[in-house]
């Protein structure tokens, strides 16, 4: 070959080396339009990093009509730019702030005009992330028993309703929660050494002072505390309560197991249901009791999960949640299994007409109330999926459970969720937070008071 | 120890002939059969009794004596007797 074919051969593959890649780009930009333009939820643009853009970007959907002329005046008159109208989409137009505010107070002030304003949501530059320092991929978490998870994410599997769930997946976009937060657990007590949990099982600080009780003395309360025995070994010997812990907070991201609604969060364990499934009054008051002497002590416990309860009342039992209320902890309950409309025949405690207090109902798979949940008007608040739930079990273990117990902790843990974003929320405003974030079902209307079924992402403020 | 569906059926005729002061004899199995129950207390709470509102999965035992029916619950950690003159039992 000699000098001139050598180059023509050269400069022939170098163009064609460009084309290719050029094509390949191409492709994968047409793939992440079509992803974002189905709203598919299942396409994984992995691992992906999301951050606010470096100078605030607001992008703003004004009321149909609204002219150009007229955004630009708004603009000016907010000390903005119009940088860019979308003309796709009518009245979308991107504004750049020139006064040195956070993309997040752009909005809301855009917000505060709904006359003028349909939405105004901050600008976030996507970053693909090939390092492997990334954080996690938030739309889909490595566990992989996740896909049988569809309280979490439905996208109607097993005939299942695509998005009859808690919208998890949009929380965690957010927030996958915090080591900050702690849930105490009042069940049959946790497995604390499963693998799926050991991570996220609250140790007591080493400067909070051991468990003092007048009439049982110091107790090693070391993973929580066991009123059936009346020591600090709170290990579940029924699975129940294991189940209940792996909802609100089995590690998330860890490629074992399934994804609890926290990926992070302290669960502390307390155990007053024996082997069997069954507590006494007397049990369940000691528990809540050691409860409000850890949050006095210092620890930041602020949500009890409590998938029990009975028909009979108790004024004790009522009066220690009240004193959990006073001490700023919700206390989140089962509605109960009987099918009944519990504002005739209430179940206690989720029936105590107390401030701090959230009764849930269960939802099947297909957004419809659970055959067996009960259901109230007044007395029941809200609604969670508790039909056939994946959660952790005994002995290292995974296993579906249905119950009103189960729809109870999706609350707790959503509640958990939202405590790791706004932690000086109080307990009242946390309560509101959840009923007011509900996604409305029919299938609710008139059982419920609520009306709907929780929303983790609109909860936590995703949305 | 785990109870079988054979040994809660024993337990139950021996539990009911006891009640009635009859012989076992005079114990009808009617039905044995398997049921979901709506919590860990398989429906059947006792007094002053804290149940898991998990949905229970165990037997449903009927049996009968002289004409009257008696319905016992149980699953493989637990026997109760159900709706006994007005009141459940857990044995």
């Amino acid at each position: 070959m000699n000098r001139q074919n050598f180059l023509g051969h050269l400069m022939l593959a170098l163009a064609l080396i460009a084309l290719a890649a050029f094509a390949g780009q191409m492709r994968r930009w047409q793939h992440r339009s079509h992803a974002v333009l189905r709203g598919d939820r299942h396409t994984t643009i992995a691992p992906r990093r999301v951050e606010p853009t470096a100078s605030a970007e607001v992008l703003v959907r004004f009321r149909p009509g609204t002219t150009v002329e007229s955004m630009r005046s708004i603009a000016a008159r907010l000390h903005d730019r119009l940088e860019d109208e979308i003309e796709a989409v009518d009245g979308l137009a991107v504004i750049e702030d020139e006064d040195g505010r956070t993309a997040e107070e752009v909005a809301a002030e855009y917000r505060s005009m709904p006359s003028l304003v349909e939405y105004a949501e901050p600008n976030f530059r996507i970053n693909l992330d090939t390092d492997a320092t990334a954080e996690p991929n938030h739309e889909h978490p490595d566990d992989p028993m996740f896909d049988e998870q569809w309280s979490l994410d439905n996208h109607g599997q097993n005939g299942g309703k695509t998005l009859a769930d808690i919208s998890a997946v949009r929380a965690w976009a957010k927030t996958t929660g915090s080591s900050e937060v702690v849930v105490a657990v009042i069940d049959s007590g946790v497995d604390y050494t499963h693998q799926d949990l050991m991570n996220n099982i609250w140790v007591r600080p080493p400067d909070v002072a051991q468990y003092t009780d007048d009439e049982l003395g110091v107790i090693d309360d070391t993973y929580g505390f066991n009123a059936v025995s009346d020591n600090g070994d709170p290990m579940d010997q029924n699975g129940h309560g294991t189940h209940c812990a792996g909802i609100i907070g089995a590690e998330g991201g860890n490629h074992l197991g399934i994804a609890g609604v926290n990926w992070k969060v302290e669960i502390m364990p307390l155990k007053f249901i024996d082997a069997s499934g069954s507590g006494t009054t007397k049990d369940a008051i000691k528990a809540i009791n050691y409860v409000i002497d850890r949050k006095r002590a210092g620890v930041n416990v602020r949500i009890i999960s409590a998938s029990w309860g009975s028909t009979m009342y108790s004024k004790a039992l009522e009066d220690v949640i009240r004193e959990a209320g006073e001490e700023g902890i919700l206390f989140i309950a089962a509605s109960g299994n009987s099918s009944a409309d519990a504002d005739k025949s209430p179940h206690y405690p989720a029936s105590y007409d107390l401030p701090n207090v959230i009764s849930v109902a269960a939802l099947n798979r297909q957004d419809e109330l659970a055959s067996f949940s009960n259901y109230g008007a007044k007395r029941v608040h809200i609604a969670a999926p508790g039909a056939e739930i994946l959660s952790t079990w005994l002995n290292g273990d995974f296993r579906e459970a249905s119950g009103t117990s189960m729809a109870t902790p999706e609350v707790a843990g959503v509640a958990a969720l939202v405590l790791s974003a706004e932690s000086e929320l109080s307990m009242k405003e946390l309560r509101e937070r959840l009923l007011k974030s509900v996604d409305k079902l029919d299938s609710l209307s008139g059982k419920v008071s609520s009306g709907g079924r929780i929303n983790a992402a609109r909860a936590v403020g995703a949305e | 120890m785990a109870l079988s569906k054979e040994d809660a059926v024993k337990r139950a005729r021996a539990d009911l002939a006891q009640r009635l002061g009859v012989s076992e004899d005079n114990i009808e199995e009617d039905a044995v059969e398997s049921a979901d129950f709506p919590d860990m207390a398989l429906g059947a709470p006792i007094e002053d009794e804290m149940s898991a509102q998990m949905i229970a999965s165990g037997w449903r035992i009927r049996l009968k004596s002289s004409g009257q029916s008696y319905e016992y619950r149980a699953n493989r950690d637990q026997l109760r007797l159900y709706n006994y003159k007005g009141a459940n039992y857990r044995l």
